[in-house]
């Protein structure tokens, strides 16, 4: 039983039960973005810890690190770039208010 | 260990907590800062478990977005300042059970599995950072393309979908 | 072949074309008449060597055969001779009536029918001409259909001779199924049962058309017709279709046959006579007479001396035809035939009076006139038959009546005021003349008539002849010094009912007719409503189907229609297009993806 590999794991697990909290209860776009987030650093989290406790002698590990990274950016990207859009035609990002998709 | 340990524990506290505190706060520039420190505090952890590269990377990725973040929480947020007492939540009983089931599923498996036995040798930084590159340019070359291909497509999508329509009437 | 192609086609054709020109009627009338004539005088010339035949197509086994044996021929010949001078008498009469060419042209396809009756060779064709002379009857009867009564008389004298037919056509049936043929001539071979059967139906068919008991009744009424109908159709001819039959079929029947056929003859010769005597219109006189004659010709069929019955017949076609012509005469002077009206009407025309006298003394026996020869020859065969108790009686009873009428007719229109001269009308006058100058000269030819025949007629006894004179002169002299009440005493109220036993035809006939009539109409009505009730039922059925349908089947498929929509609308409501819930849908649907999982690895 490796200790390190399980608090780390713990973190993670937390990270992602915030994470997911954060994302079903906020009103706003932004803050549910930023409960992506968190939910993706937990991925990260358990990633490098599997990493360096289980496979240190695999690259690849980190390689899938890198591309959460590049995928966590494009999406705050993307969101924001749709928040914007959003602001302009609403003039808020609440998302108790878009609900265009009903039915 | 144990110093790895202790700092592991401790770092990992800070994330967890500053991720609370991002929901728990009504300042919304103090919320994007407390997920900055989060981040920052995930990226250190990075560092302790040996994986240079990532860590520093995920420090300055992160602080980069986070300040960004702030920006737009500013722009588009009701009460930046968080001065009203108003409530900015919905479904909260239901995400807290989902948060509360994904986090005891979560640790139930951690400490229920066997994970198998400690791995002592990591190789050094210099040679993660030079395997991490033949592994990039090498076998996950493709996955790598892909991803660049992937991150343009959403930079110039972002770019249009935040570009103001033009008004017609105005001419 | 010609000539009998030309008795037949000159009436018919003649009588089509008037009916069709509707204009020229006496002359093309008489043309035909007269040519129908001649032809009729070349059968009997030809047919005195051998019968001249025609086969004409008729149905697959039955063929249509007119033959032309002697008897055929004589009687061929007093149809066309009376017919001739009838319709000569009749364009006289006529002459003023706006219709003549209906008239006419009908008098000439009756004669055309008879013909083809007399003529007849098989049953088909016989019963066809039997139908047709009735149908002509019934119209020429109606002619004047706009008058009272009319309509009503050619009516029942139409379904009286019908129903009698029924005799004619089973007795038809019966003789072509026993004979296997149709031919006349062929099925008189017929013996036994079926001959005593078939020959008690041909009766009946003769009591219809020739207006025997208890039949009589419709030639009465028929006298509402104009008169030269009177004297062609109901004296001579069409009335003669029921003796000829009798007399063509007299090989056939067996002996109990033909006493039946005596006694009814006999009755009706004594019923009618009295009929007669009581009557008190002139032409009902005439018509009641007509039956009792006949009546003696069955007397004469059931004595089994079918020759004296055929020698009457002729006689009598000529005497009953000029009487009808002279009453006809009277009639056109005071406008009615009553016998009161009519009273010293021959005074104003004596001519006419003394040719009706003359044709009444013929009619009554008295020599040397035509039917005294014959009524002796009536009365020899009644007494020398075996059934002479019963029909020597009737006979001569027949003979007193006979007598007596005519005395009677004679008296009333000799003693009355004689009225103003009136002028004579040349047509009628010929007519009648030719036919009273055949009554009176016709018993001379007799001898040559059975020669033709191939009948020989005993001399009969000298007993006969005074019997006949006797009875003939007395009748005269009691009708004419006594009147009839005093002569029939109780019998006069009922004879001038007819006789009408038990209610008559209308009680015993009419009245339970329309009584089953009536119960026929009540069950054809609760039938039709049951076939009404039928159908609502299957209405009903098929409403209740197509509700069953509507509010069983449908409803279950539309109920599952809507619970669906229904269940498709809750189910909506999980798209509530709010982010927050899809992000909960699916953080749910993954634990539930990777729960699944972890059991598939954990337990498999």
């Amino acid at each position: 039983m490796i200790m390190e590999l399980m608090i780390a794991l713990t973190v993670g697990a937390a990270m992602f039960g915030t994470g997911l909290y954060g994302a079903l209860s906020q009103t706003n776009l932004v803050m549910i973005i930023m409960g992506v987030e968190l939910v993706l650093a937990a991925a990260l989290v358990n990633l490098v810890a599997f990493w360096r406790y289980l496979h240190p002698e695999e690259p690849a590990a980190q390689m899938f690190v890198l591309i959460i990274m590049a995928v966590m950016a494009v999406e705050m990207t993307v969101g924001f770039g749709i928040a914007i859009a959003r602001f302009r035609s609403r003039g808020s990002v609440e998302m108790e208010e878009a609900s265009e998709l009903k039915g | 260990m144990t110093v790895q340990l202790i700092f592991l524990a401790f770092f990992g506290a800070a994330a967890v907590w500053f991720g609370i505190v991002v929901f728990r706060t009504h300042s919304m520039v103090r919320s994007a800062l407390a997920l900055l420190f989060s981040q920052t505090a995930v990226g250190l952890m990075f560092l302790v478990m040996q994986a240079e590269f990532l860590g520093v990377l995920q420090i300055m990725m992160m602080a980069t977005e986070m300040s960004v973040m702030a920006i737009f929480m500013v722009m588009f947020m009701m009460d930046p300042g968080g001065m009203g007492a108003m409530e900015m939540t919905h479904q909260k009983r239901l995400s807290l059970w989902s948060g509360g089931v994904g986090l005891v599923a979560a640790v139930a498996v951690i400490w229920l599995a066997d994970w198998g036995p400690t791995v002592p040798d990591i190789p050094g930084a210099a040679e993660q950072a030079a395997d991490l590159g033949r592994e990039l340019l090498g076998r996950s070359m493709f996955i790598f393309q892909s991803a660049g291909l992937t991150i343009l497509t959403a930079m110039v999508a972002a770019t249009m979908v935040a570009i103001a329509p033009i008004e017609e009437s105005s001419k | 072949m010609s000539f009998l192609a030309l008795t037949l086609l000159a009436p018919l054709l003649s009588g089509l074309a008037i009916l069709v020109l509707r204009r020229a009627s006496e002359v093309l009338a008489l043309m035909g008449a007269a040519l129908g004539l001649i032809g009729a005088i070349g059968l009997v010339s030809a047919a005195s060597g051998s019968p001249v035949q025609a086969v004409l197509p008729g149905l697959p086994t039955m063929p249509l055969l007119l033959i032309a044996t002697p008897l055929a021929a004589v009687l061929s010949l007093v149809v066309a001779t009376v017919a001739g001078f009838v319709l000569t008498y009749a364009a006289g009469y006529m002459a003023k009536d706006p219709e003549k060419a209906r008239f006419f042209g009908t008098m000439l396809l009756f004669v055309a029918a008879m013909q083809a009756l007399v003529l007849a060779g098989d049953w088909v064709m016989l019963l066809a001409a039997w139908e047709m002379i009735g149908f002509a009857s019934y119209l020429l009867i109606g002619f004047w259909h706009g008058r009272a009564g009319v309509a009503s008389a050619a009516t029942r004298a139409f379904l009286y001779t019908r129903t009698a037919d029924l005799g004619l056509y089973l007795g038809a049936f019966l003789l072509i199924g026993t004979a296997g043929t149709s031919e006349i001539s062929a099925t008189l071979a017929t013996t036994g049962t079926p001959a005593l059967i078939a020959g008690l139906l041909l009766l009946v068919a003769a009591m219809g058309k020739s207006a025997q008991v208890p039949l009589q009744n419709w030639l009465q009424r028929a006298m509402a017709g104009p008169t030269p109908v009177s004297a062609l159709l109901h004296s001579a001819t069409l009335v003669a279709a029921g003796a000829i039959l009798l007399i063509r079929v007299t090989p056939m029947l067996p002996d109990g046959a033909l006493f039946v056929v005596g006694i009814v003859g006999g009755v009706t010769t004594v019923v009618t006579g009295l009929i007669a005597l009581a009557e008190r219109d002139l032409k009902r006189l005439l018509a009641a007479s007509t039956s009792s004659q006949y009546g003696l010709m069955l007397v004469a069929i059931g004595a089994g001396a079918p020759v004296a019955a055929l020698l009457h017949l002729i006689a009598h076609a000529a005497i009953k035809s000029s009487l009808f012509l002279g009453a006809g005469v009277f009639q056109h002077d005071r406008e009615s035939t009553e016998l009161q009206t009519l009273a010293g009407a021959g005074r104003a025309r004596p001519g006419i009076f003394a040719g009706f006298a003359l044709s009444a003394l013929a009619l009554a026996g008295i020599p040397p006139l035509a039917a005294f020869f014959s009524k002796d020859a009536i009365l020899a065969a009644a007494m020398e038959s075996p059934a002479a108790p019963w029909l020597l009686p009737f006979a001569l009873a027949g003979s007193v009546l006979t007598g007596a009428y005519m005395g009677r007719a004679l008296k009333v229109l000799w003693a009355g005021e004689a009225g103003p001269a009136r002028a004579s009308i040349p047509l009628m006058g010929l007519g009648m003349g030719v036919l009273v100058v055949l009554s009176t000269v016709l018993g001379f030819g007799f001898g040559t008539l059975e020669e033709m025949l191939g009948v020989e007629i005993e001399k009969p006894s000298w007993i006969v002849p005074v019997m006949g004179l006797a009875v003939g002169l007395g009748g005269l002299a009691l009708g004419w010094i006594f009147a009839p009440v005093r002569l029939l005493g109780p019998l006069s109220g009922p004879a001038q009912n007819g006789f009408a036993v038990a209610g008559g035809m209308d009680g015993l006939v009419l009245r339970p007719a329309m009584a089953v009539a009536a119960a026929c109409e009540r069950l054809e009505k609760r039938l039709y409503n049951a076939v009404l009730a039928l159908g609502r039922a299957n209405l009903s059925l098929g409403h209740f189907a197509r509700r069953a349908d509507g509010e069983g089947i449908d409803a279950a498929i539309f109920g599952f229609v809507r619970r669906t929509i229904a269940t498709g609308a809750r189910a909506r409501r999980l798209q509530s297009g709010f982010i927050h819930r899809e992000l909960a849908l699916t953080a749910i649907g993954i634990a539930l993806i990777v729960a699944v999982l972890l059991a598939t690895l954990i337990f498999s």
